[in-house]
């Protein structure tokens, strides 16, 4: 992984200074505090600062040691062996061992627990506790992502106290009481009141001397762009965790000496087309129809292909600050393929494929265009895209409908033509089966093509790094060919400090890790 | 008066039930579910249904609404859907932000409003007059957000930081969480400007109203007869006229409360103020249907007691008034 085209880091190398407290703002709330059930990042921003993993990764793609502090993987990458540190503490005290290890993997498995990370550990045969210190994982067959489960999909394999999860209720994790919520990083929650704020200490006895250098992090949501900015140059906060991409000009130009901090993006804009229906009319079901007008692939070629300008699209929506894209695989992530020449500009082409699937003068083709009020980019794209539609003589009719009813319509099979939105940030090609495959929940187009499966498993399985590559490549092509899944660019995503924020290192959405960062003021 | 004001307090049992059921049933019936962003990237339907089934949302409605009632009779408001928070707690840690931001952005109104409306009676149709309807007029059709905004411009950005941004700082005493920073003059600083933005432009309808009220007062007989007593203008005007111009002002206030409720929500969210706005607001968005509940509980009964305070404030404005 190679978060743009540098590794941003926040000011240069200097002394770093021990004490302060940093204020941050987020975008959006905290919508609750169990690290393995609540949705968003704003939850996994906290908890990777409250909690230790056995692993960890660097911008650059590197994994490096966490609560472990080396690991083995057995020749056929079926055992994964790994030697803890023996001076991890939770932060009531306690040890982290093997033990507490194993009760994290077998806590998430449960299907009971409704744990988001599980959906990643299908692989997993069983972790078994070799001695108080060491702990081996295996798996059922070689899956080349395992190390990044542990250490960076949504938050890593976050390890949890056995003592405290037995204690307290999931309910009390949820709501925030920091003695359910004990962690072995660098900070330890001291509370949270949703809405309002969550304050994290730093934790005294955090396994790497020295660290962290803060004293404090105070956490509140400024939803409103201006007011994040007014308060930055007030200098009211320190740090904006998800800056909005259509105010970044005008943050520059009100604060010269912010550093802004970006990368290629890892988070698709997509403009979804559906493929199927339920037969039965029943939502999921498994039962399956054609949709009415995206199920043949003239008309999704004619819409999305050859009728949708992307380059236009990211010059009006984001001032050019994107990157026009049409591969299933975001710009930013590993082992993505530029597959942009498969569908050029061709208004003519368009409507030649609309006369062959029947559309035409005579039997205009509209449709609805769905979006939500989430970001106002998304409004502007569904404009744009209704303009393109028409100079192909199709009718886009837009339906503004808020993040909840998008959601449901989305994920519950509802009924919808396409939609535009921009998705999970994606750090390898892996995680979009998570997105994309005929099994997954969100698969919102509702394709049935198990190849897309294939590629996936056969991706996810193989070992060989060049190899691979080559399946991505194929995956990404074939995709882009069928276009079940439609993607119109990469999603920006930007980030502010002040100029006396030192030592932080942007790693996008995926990590948001204040453990080396100090204040020079 | 006790007679009256028991009956007052028995008639805000209908009302809140009325207005909890018709939320209740709104919000199940508008899109969106809960679970859907409960469960977010963990969603699939066996555990939407186990979900469902685990916060009763599988029952029906009207039997989640007695459930919901029979809880709420036992002093138990729910947990928030979301985030697993009490949500008489939150409202509670809320409620002074919101409480302090109504008070003040009406006392702003009330500020505005009195001397521009004597002005505007006594000075009928002059530049003074004119200035004060003019500003009345604009200060109307200004959003709260827009003052906001502008405030924003000028005391924060523009004057370099003047004011804060964002952010609340409590009164002393009135900090109910662990860490909270809590003194009079941030409080002071923190609460002029989302004061400013929501009480402009309720101070410009209570001028014109006040004018109004004013034009009649002061043409009739007692006020006449006062002058001609050889009373000094300042009592005639004060305690004579205002005093009973006021009574169809006060009224208003009371119905006002619901707008400033309404604005709180725009002002809060501006000024990323933790109160009861952004409380409802979030609520709403995320289909947290308990947390809507608490919300509206909390704004009818804040409307309820408010326009009880304003009927018993005609009493004292006017003595003639008895509540028997």
């Amino acid at each position: 992984m190679l978060l743009g085209p540098a590794v941003v880091t926040t000011a240069e190398a200097q002394t770093p200074k021990r004490g302060g407290t940093l204020r941050v703002a987020y975008g959006n709330e905290i919508l609750g505090m169990d690290f393995y059930t609540t949705p968003g990042y704003e939850m996994v921003w906290v908890a990777t600062n409250v909690g230790c993993g056995l692993v960890s990764m660097t911008p650059d793609g590197k994994f490096i040691p966490d609560a472990a502090e080396s690991w083995q993987v057995s020749p056929d990458g079926l055992l994964y062996t790994f030697k803890l540190r023996k001076n991890v503490l939770f932060h009531d005290g306690t040890k982290v061992d093997a033990a507490a290890v194993k009760f994290t993997f077998d806590f998430v498995l449960d299907p009971a627990n409704r744990a988001n990370m599980r959906q990643f550990l299908g692989a997993v045969h069983s972790v078994e506790v070799v001695d108080p210190h060491t702990v081996q994982i295996r798996l059922k067959q070689p899956y080349a992502f395992m190390m990044h489960v542990l250490a960076i999909y949504r938050m890593g394999m976050i390890i949890i106290s056995p003592t405290v999860t037995h204690k307290y209720s999931p309910e009390e994790r949820r709501a925030g009481k920091p003695e359910a919520l004990v962690g072995c990083g660098p900070f330890r929650l001291v509370e949270w009141v949703k809405g309002t704020h969550l304050v994290m200490d730093r934790f005294d006895k955090y396994f790497e001397p020295g660290l962290p250098y803060l004293d404090r992090v105070v956490i509140r949501a400024i939803k409103d762009p201006v007011t994040q900015m007014a308060a930055f140059k007030a200098g009211e906060i320190d740090f904006i965790a998800d800056f909005s991409a259509d105010h970044v000009d005008t943050l520059r130009a009100q604060s010269p000496r912010a550093q802004i901090m970006t990368g290629k993006e890892t988070t698709p804009m997509v403009a979804m087309m559906k493929v199927t229906v339920p037969a039965d009319g029943k939502p999921l079901s498994k039962d399956r129809a054609p949709h009415a007008i995206f199920n043949d692939i003239r008309v999704r070629k004619a819409v999305a292909c050859y009728g949708m300008d992307r380059k236009e699209i990211v010059k009006i929506a984001y001032k050019g600050q994107a990157t026009p894209w049409l591969g299933i695989i975001p710009p930013g992530t590993v082992d993505t393929v530029d597959v942009n020449h498969m569908c050029p500009y061709d208004p003519a082409k368009a409507k030649a494929l609309l006369a062959e699937a029947g559309y035409g003068p005579q039997k205009p083709l509209t449709f609805e265009l769905m979006t939500n009020t989430e970001k106002s980019v998304f409004s502007v794209i569904a404009t744009v895209i209704k303009e393109q539609m028409s100079r192909i003589g199709v009718t886009a009719n837009i339906r503004l409908v808020d993040k909840p009813s998008w959601m449901v319509t989305s994920t519950q099979d509802g009924p919808f033509d396409m939609y535009v939105e921009d998705l999970a940030s994606l750090l390898t090609v892996d995680q979009n089966s998570y997105l994309s495959a005929t099994t997954a929940a969100w698969n919102h187009s509702r394709h049935t093509d198990t190849r897309i499966d294939d590629f996936y498993t056969r991706y996810a399985r193989e070992m060989d790094p060049v190899k691979r590559k080559a399946i991505a490549r194929e995956l990404q092509e074939y995709s882009a060919d069928k276009l079940y899944w439609n993607t119109i660019s990469g999603s920006p995503f930007y980030q502010a400090a002040q100029p006396w924020m030192k030592d932080y290192v942007y790693q996008a959405e995926f990590k948001v890790i204040y453990k080396k960062v100090w204040l020079g003021k | 008066m006790r007679t009256y004001i028991l009956k007052r307090l028995l008639q805000i049992i209908p009302t809140i039930l009325g207005i909890t059921f018709v939320v209740f049933v709104m919000m199940r019936s508008i899109p969106g579910d809960p679970v859907v962003s409960l469960l977010g990237d963990a969603y699939t339907e066996e555990n939407a249904i186990k979900a469902r089934q685990d916060y009763g949302l599988d029952k029906p409605v009207l039997l989640q609404y007695v459930i919901w009632l029979g809880k709420l009779a036992q002093g138990d408001w729910g947990a928030s859907i979301l985030s697993g928070r009490p949500v008489l707690k939150d409202v509670l840690v809320r409620l002074p932000v919101t409480l302090e931001l109504i008070v003040l952005s009406m006392a702003v109104a009330l500020a505005i409003a009195i001397p521009a409306a004597i002005i505007g009676a006594l000075r009928q149709n002059t530049w003074a007059d004119y200035t004060a309807t003019s500003v009345a007029m604009v200060g109307v059709s200004v959003p709260e957000f827009f003052l906001g905004v502008l405030l924003l411009l000028v005391f924060s950005i523009g004057m370099g930081g003047a004011l804060p941004s964002s952010g609340w700082v409590y009164l002393p005493g009135t900090c109910q969480t662990v860490v909270c920073a809590a003194s009079l003059w941030g409080n002071t600083q923190h609460v002029l400007m989302p004061a400013l933005a929501l009480g402009v432009g309720r101070a410009a309808l209570l001028t014109r109203l006040l004018r109004a009220s004013m034009l009649e007062v002061i043409r009739t007989e007692y006020v006449t007869t006062a002058r001609a007593k050889g009373l000094s203008e300042r009592p005639v005007i004060l305690k004579h006229a205002l005093k009973n111009a006021l009574i169809p002002t006060v009224t208003v206030m009371g119905l006002q409360v619901g707008f400033l409720i309404g604005g709180a929500i725009v002002v809060e969210t501006l000024f990323a103020m933790p109160g009861l706005g952004t409380f409802g607001i979030d609520a709403i968005i995320a289909r947290d249907y308990q947390q809507v509940q608490g919300f509206a509980l909390i704004t009818a009964l804040a409307f309820v007691f408010i326009n009880l305070i304003v009927d018993l404030t005609y009493t004292f404005l006017d003595p003639r008034i008895r509540y028997s």
